[in-house]
């Protein structure tokens, strides 16, 4: 017997399946000092809600992130000390103290008063792969600019490649693409990054 | 069926699928916040692609590594058929070619094998049905939460059929040296970054070389699914579903168990309980066979009958390696308990499928209850012993119905 007749789960569980996964809002973390660093790192290979879910000690949290280096977090040991620290702060059974929510609020509000484009790095985990002037994961945006700087097309490429994803260009690690983004916001991002030769 | 029950159901897929629209703001933890935007690199399936072959009732619990599956109401079949098998990944959905794919096997053997797919398929095959069920099914009944995949108290296990041939036949054409003691598995699939290692898990040999556990292609009698390990996979019936690699292209016979995060990091309990939110102490032993559980598949919670009719009570229980000797279900939320009716015996792993039917004789709400024994003397308990990974929940199972006059 079954409770469910197969053509019920047709076309239209299809297309709501497809409509789910489009959603864009992705779960971000309480702000706080580390909150950008620990978002862009965790989120390169698993969804935020694994963190926010189940608030942990701190000894506990000190395991998880000895563990996820073990499973390939491009960290470095400073950076593990700060996402440990802040997850310990904001994501532990008892809930921020008061002095870590005072914290929380300066730094929402530094976020807030943050111009676009750190806006959107940090929203997308950007970061997490990239940054300025040193290879982490990705290609430095540095020597994306520089790569890129004599190619007429480059604001065009590029905007594909952070929209669609990307593989191949500078390595064989995937760039996961980022439909949520606008193109508006898309724009702002390439701008920036050719301008950072 | 009653249509009562009928549209119980389907209100709750309905709702199921309101959740996973995500435009809409559903206060508390909802499919639209265990949804992110997937990222779909070269040579992977796309999760749209693997939900669209799953079941409305199917839920999502993680899109990141992709994870999810349908509570204990939606589980009611003798065999689990594809579009309610759980789905727990710790990377992407590969996508292999089939034709190219080769099985390696190697280590502590007389004669390492590079064995094609086509020609592994032409060796003697059978077909068995056996349990599988992630070890952290049900995690998110323990309290303080465990982190990991939020399992709900029911689902992350399902028990289809396979078609394959014994790991046993495999090991043996390739010869055991001395001093074979485990066999580890690997599988094609890969992270988001080159950083991740691969995922590699190792049973003892003793369970290797145990005729049911296999070396399959087929799940329910066509090719396996995509995202449950296409075109080969691994069944160590019975055991944590983690051991049961996917994509699987590596075998290597060791003399010790694989050093690595999959086995030293995870899939760890403590050889005696600790206090609630303590972390794992540093003697945690690896996880192997589930101990006895089961579940209630019919009715569902909440579901609404009327007084003279009659109540049928469905579910499945097994226990790991063990058998299941008995199951007994309360309707009264555990003060009495009756003898459920257990359908013949199948294969060994197999779940058993109980039932017991009762008449409707007064309104109010029923508590249902139902508490597996296996044959060691091992019963469920009422509450699992907590541990810091949130592994092996298997409490007893309780679903609430009401039933209204006449």
């Amino acid at each position: 017997m079954t409770r469910l007749s197969r053509p019920l789960a047709s076309a239209a569980s299809t297309a709501l399946a497809a409509l789910a996964l489009s959603a864009t809002a992705q779960e971000t973390l309480v702000p706080g000092p580390g909150a950008e660093l620990t978002q862009a790192k965790c989120a390169i290979c698993h969804e935020i809600g694994y963190v926010t879910r189940a608030p942990q000690s701190r000894a506990r949290w000190e395991e998880v992130m000895r563990v996820m280096v073990q499973r390939g977090t491009p960290v470095t040991p400073d950076e593990v000390k700060i996402i440990t620290d802040y997850l310990a702060t904001y994501y532990n059974p008892e809930g921020p103290s008061a002095a870590a929510q005072a914290a929380s609020a300066q730094a929402a509000a530094a976020q807030a008063a943050a111009d676009p484009v750190t806006q959107l790095l940090n929203r997308n985990a950007c970061l997490g792969c990239h940054a300025v002037d040193k290879q982490v994961v990705g290609p430095a945006f540095r020597e994306i600019a520089t790569r890129y700087k004599a190619d007429a097309s480059a604001g065009v490429k590029l905007a594909q490649k952070i929209k669609a994803g990307g593989q191949g260009v500078w390595g064989q690690v995937p760039m996961p693409p980022n439909p949520g983004l606008s193109d508006a916001e898309v724009k702002l991002l390439v701008d920036w990054v050719l301008a950072q030769r | 069926m009653s249509n009562v029950i009928r549209a119980a159901a389907r209100r709750r897929e309905f709702l199921a699928q309101l959740a996973g629209l995500g435009a809409l703001a559903v206060p508390g933890r909802t499919l639209a916040q265990a949804v992110t935007p997937p990222a779909d690199p070269a040579g992977t399936v796309p999760n749209s692609v693997v939900l669209a072959q799953k079941a409305q009732s199917f839920t999502v619990h993680s899109a990141r590594p992709l994870t999810g599956s349908v509570t204990a109401e939606f589980h009611d079949f003798d065999v689990t058929p594809n579009d309610r098998m759980f789905v727990r990944n710790n990377l992407l959905t590969p996508d292999l070619d089939a034709a190219k794919h080769v099985l390696r096997v190697r280590g502590l053997v007389e004669k390492p094998l590079e064995i094609p797919l086509a020609q592994l398929r032409k060796m003697p095959s059978f077909t068995t049905q056996s349990m599988l069920e992630c070890a952290g099914s049900g995690r998110a009944a323990f309290q303080p939460r465990a982190s990991g995949t939020p399992w709900s108290p029911t689902g992350g296990m399902g028990c289809p059929t396979w078609t394959g041939v014994s790991l046993a036949d495999v090991l043996k054409m390739a010869g055991l040296r001395a001093g074979a003691a485990h066999v580890a598995f690997s599988g094609d699939d890969f992270g988001a970054v080159a950083t991740a290692p691969k995922v590699i898990r190792s049973v003892p040999l003793a369970k290797a070389m145990e005729r049911h556990t296999m070396i399959v292609w087929a799940m329910n009698g066509g090719d396996l699914p995509k995202v449950h390990g296409y075109p080969l996979r691994v069944v160590v019936p019975g055991w944590v579903g983690s051991a049961s690699i996917k994509w699987l292209s590596g075998i290597e016979v060791l003399d010790a168990p694989f050093k690595g995060t999959f086995m030293d990091d995870s899939y760890r309990i403590p050889r005696t309980p600790v206090q609630p939110g303590d972390k794992l102490p540093a003697d945690a032993v690896t996880t192997e066979a589930w101990p006895v559980k089961s579940i209630i598949t019919l009715p569902g919670p909440g579901d609404r009958y009327k007084v003279g009719g009659r109540l049928v009570v469905r579910g499945s229980a097994w226990a790991g390696d063990n058998d299941i000797e008995r199951v007994d279900v309360s309707l009264d939320g555990g003060k009495t308990w009756e003898r459920a009716k257990l359908a013949m015996r199948g294969e060994k792993y197999a779940w058993r499928r109980f039932s017991l039917e009762v008449p409707l004789n007064a309104p109010g709400e029923v508590v249902i209850l139902a508490r597996a024994t296996g044959d060691r003397g091992n019963t469920q308990p009422a509450v699992s012993t907590w541990n810091p990974l949130g592994y092996f929940w298997n409490a007893i199972p309780r679903v609430g119905i009401l039933v209204d006059k006449a």
